[in-house]
């Protein structure tokens, strides 16, 4: 549901292939394969949580725009991720605005 | 037409209502507060709440309200947490046995257009009569509690209680750091002799005196329980190795100074006793005991009416 | 049981990312209250027979603790019981984090137990209720356990329904041994009326 509510609020025009993943090793994988350019990510999740997706990442030289996308709303949770080199933070429930203004500000194009 | 009604039920309900801003000034304020109070409505409204009544608890009960602004949560005060916010007095001033009406508290927060709590709305209970049944059932069941507690022959403490006391001590030697507590067990001597010759009657009445004698040298925290037959327990909080050897010692002497007087005979009585002492960490209630039953079988062993403290060596 | 009674695979996703917004927020006013970082953890939804219900909770929290719990009624849109069950550390160490001195007296700890119970039931609930657009109310928090078993959160022997829902979220710290559970339970009406509100939740998106 997490998911379906990301995809609803992504810009309409934005040409590209999403790939979904259910939980933090999903995530990984599909980055492994270069599915993620751009990662939405949340960080409660089971299995692996975002924090561990992160750390994973960046240990392998984060080749990837990642946007923590999350119900942690405690200020430590946006500090720490942005630490992990995630590039923004939008608090749940997201908002299409929102991530369009993220996506623009970052150059990415729409 | 609901807010005609609606002011009629806020005004007459007898539930005090009152509402406040967020600079806590009275916005509202019922009968029941003016009633309760003597402070009517014109008088109340627009003045600061703690101006009003400078006995409320000023920081508590801010902090209260200003939750609900920034949480816009509902907030809750118990009369078995704060037996009442106002010190009013209640209806029942001859059966109550209580100071002032005992009373719950909801605060809830009023939103407006925007979603934003413009102001906080109060009720409160008058729940004296609650506090009244509940506090007459808290006796009963403390009665019953003691009498359950409590053997009856000597009206010292049960063994189960005596025993849930020490898991208690134990339990606060380690969590707060307490001293370690001595655990005291005493046995009469020869007391199967004392039955045949006396009769269980002379046995009882042997029990009781030495149950009386042993109270007398024991401090008000010291637990004094019977263990079994003729065999007493005693608890010694925050008393060491010395302090509980000389309590065990004035026990010992106390049974043994003086006769028990039954019916036209003297009973002579003496005790054996071991003592052992809790080390933090190290034990369980179980092991204790069995500590102070070893130093009371050696008592025994070495003559009889007499005091052992538990070595280690004497384990082996 | 009935099939109306269960919720569909979507309706359970909705529910766990509905939970989960707002156990968001609840998280952030323990993490403000205590001054530290709180971890939140995935909710766990279940509805179960209430025979079961012992053993349901003993699974989320855990059997032979012994816990401190208190609880509160809501009532409004859906109605239910939720409850805030803190293990034996928490309950300890919730004083100590919030910078009260040892010799607090018995009903003042209480009455903290009862107020942060009170913040986490209301901020989660209410979180609920705002994303359903539902409106609850809140009863006054009890104390319904003490440092007693599992066992001790419903009397088994008088309850009045066949199934509940049971939803768990659970809040641990990172710099101290503090746990606490916070349990929704509904009754099958308020299951039905759950299961509307979700519906119409996944039709807005």
């Amino acid at each position: 549901m997490a998911r379906k509510m990301l995809i609803k609020a992504l810009p309409a025009s934005w040409n590209v292939e999403i790939t979904q993943a259910s939980n933090g090793r999903e995530a990984v994988a599909a980055y492994h394969a270069g599915k993620a350019d751009v990662m939405f990510l949340d960080l409660t999740m089971p299995e692996m949580d975002g924090y561990a997706v992160l750390e994973t990442l960046q240990h392998e030289g984060l080749d990837s725009f990642v946007i923590v996308v999350s119900a942690d709303i405690q200020p430590l949770a946006r500090e720490r991720v942005r630490a992990l080199g995630a590039a923004a933070f939008i608090k749940k429930p997201v908002d299409a605005v929102q991530i369009e203004r993220v996506l623009r500000e970052y150059g990415i194009e729409l | 037409m609901l807010g005609e009604i609606g002011d009629f039920i806020v005004t007459e309900v007898s539930v005090g209502i009152f509402a406040l801003d967020k600079t806590y000034n009275v916005l509202v304020w019922n009968r029941f507060m003016a009633d309760h109070s003597g402070i009517s409505a014109e008088n109340a409204i627009g003045r600061n709440l703690f101006e009003l009544f400078p006995e409320l608890p000023q920081k508590w009960l801010s902090k209260k309200i200003d939750s609900v602004f920034v949480l816009r949560n509902f907030a809750f005060t118990s009369w078995e947490q704060r037996p009442y916010l106002f010190p009013f007095r209640h209806n029942r001033p001859i059966t109550g046995g209580i100071d002032y009406m005992q009373q719950n508290a909801t605060f809830m927060p009023v939103r407006d257009a925007d979603g934003e709590v413009s102001a906080v709305a109060v009720t409160l209970f008058d729940v004296t009569d609650a506090a009244v049944y509940q506090s007459m059932l808290k006796q009963a069941m403390a009665k019953l509690e003691e009498s359950s507690s409590r053997d009856g022959l000597t009206g010292v403490y049960n063994r189960r209680f005596t025993e849930a006391r020490l898991i208690d001590e134990i339990g606060r030697v380690e969590r707060y750091h307490h001293d370690p507590f001595s655990v005291v067990l005493l046995d009469l001597d020869h007391f199967k002799q004392v039955n045949d010759t006396y009769g269980h009657l002379g046995g009882d009445e042997v029990l009781r005196v030495v149950a009386d004698r042993v109270r007398g040298v024991l401090r008000d925290t010291d637990v004094f329980g019977r263990y079994g037959g003729e065999e007493f327990l005693l608890m010694l909080p925050q008393t060491n190795r010395e302090g509980a050897m000389v309590v065990a010692e004035r026990i010992r002497f106390a049974i043994g100074s003086e006769t028990v007087q039954f019916n036209d005979t003297e009973i002579r009585v003496t005790s054996s006793l071991g003592v052992a002492v809790y080390v933090p960490g190290s034990q369980n209630v179980e092991e204790v005991k069995q500590q102070a039953d070893e130093a009371l079988y050696a008592s025994k062993r070495s003559g009889r009416n007499r005091v052992t403290f538990y070595e280690a060596s004497q384990a082996a | 049981m009935t099939a109306e009674l269960l919720l569909s695979e979507d309706q359970r996703d909705a529910l766990q990312e509905v939970t989960n917004i707002a156990m968001g927020q609840a998280g952030a006013r323990l993490a403000q209250i205590l001054d530290t970082f709180v971890h939140l953890s995935v909710p766990r939804i279940n509805i179960t027979g209430s025979a079961q219900i012992t053993q349901a909770i003993e699974h989320m929290v855990g059997s032979g603790a012994s816990i401190t719990a208190i609880r509160q009624s809501f009532g409004g849109t859906l109605h239910g019981e939720a409850m805030v069950v803190y293990d034996e550390l928490g309950c300890r160490n919730l004083a100590d984090l919030m910078g009260y001195e040892d010799d607090m007296g018995q009903a003042q700890e209480r009455e903290l137990l009862l107020d942060v119970g009170n913040v986490l039931v209301g901020a989660c609930l209410n979180g609920v209720a705002d994303l359903l657009n539902a409106t609850l109310s809140f009863s006054a928090p009890t104390l319904i356990a003490e440092n007693a078993g599992v066992d001790r959160l419903i009397n088994t022997q008088q309850l009045t329904w066949n199934y509940a829902l049971l939803v768990e979220v659970r809040f641990t710290l990172e710099i101290r041994d503090f746990t606490c559970h916070l349990l929704t339970l509904m009754p099958e009406e308020s299951i039905i009326q759950l299961k509307n509100a979700l519906d119409t939740f996944m039709d807005n998106l």
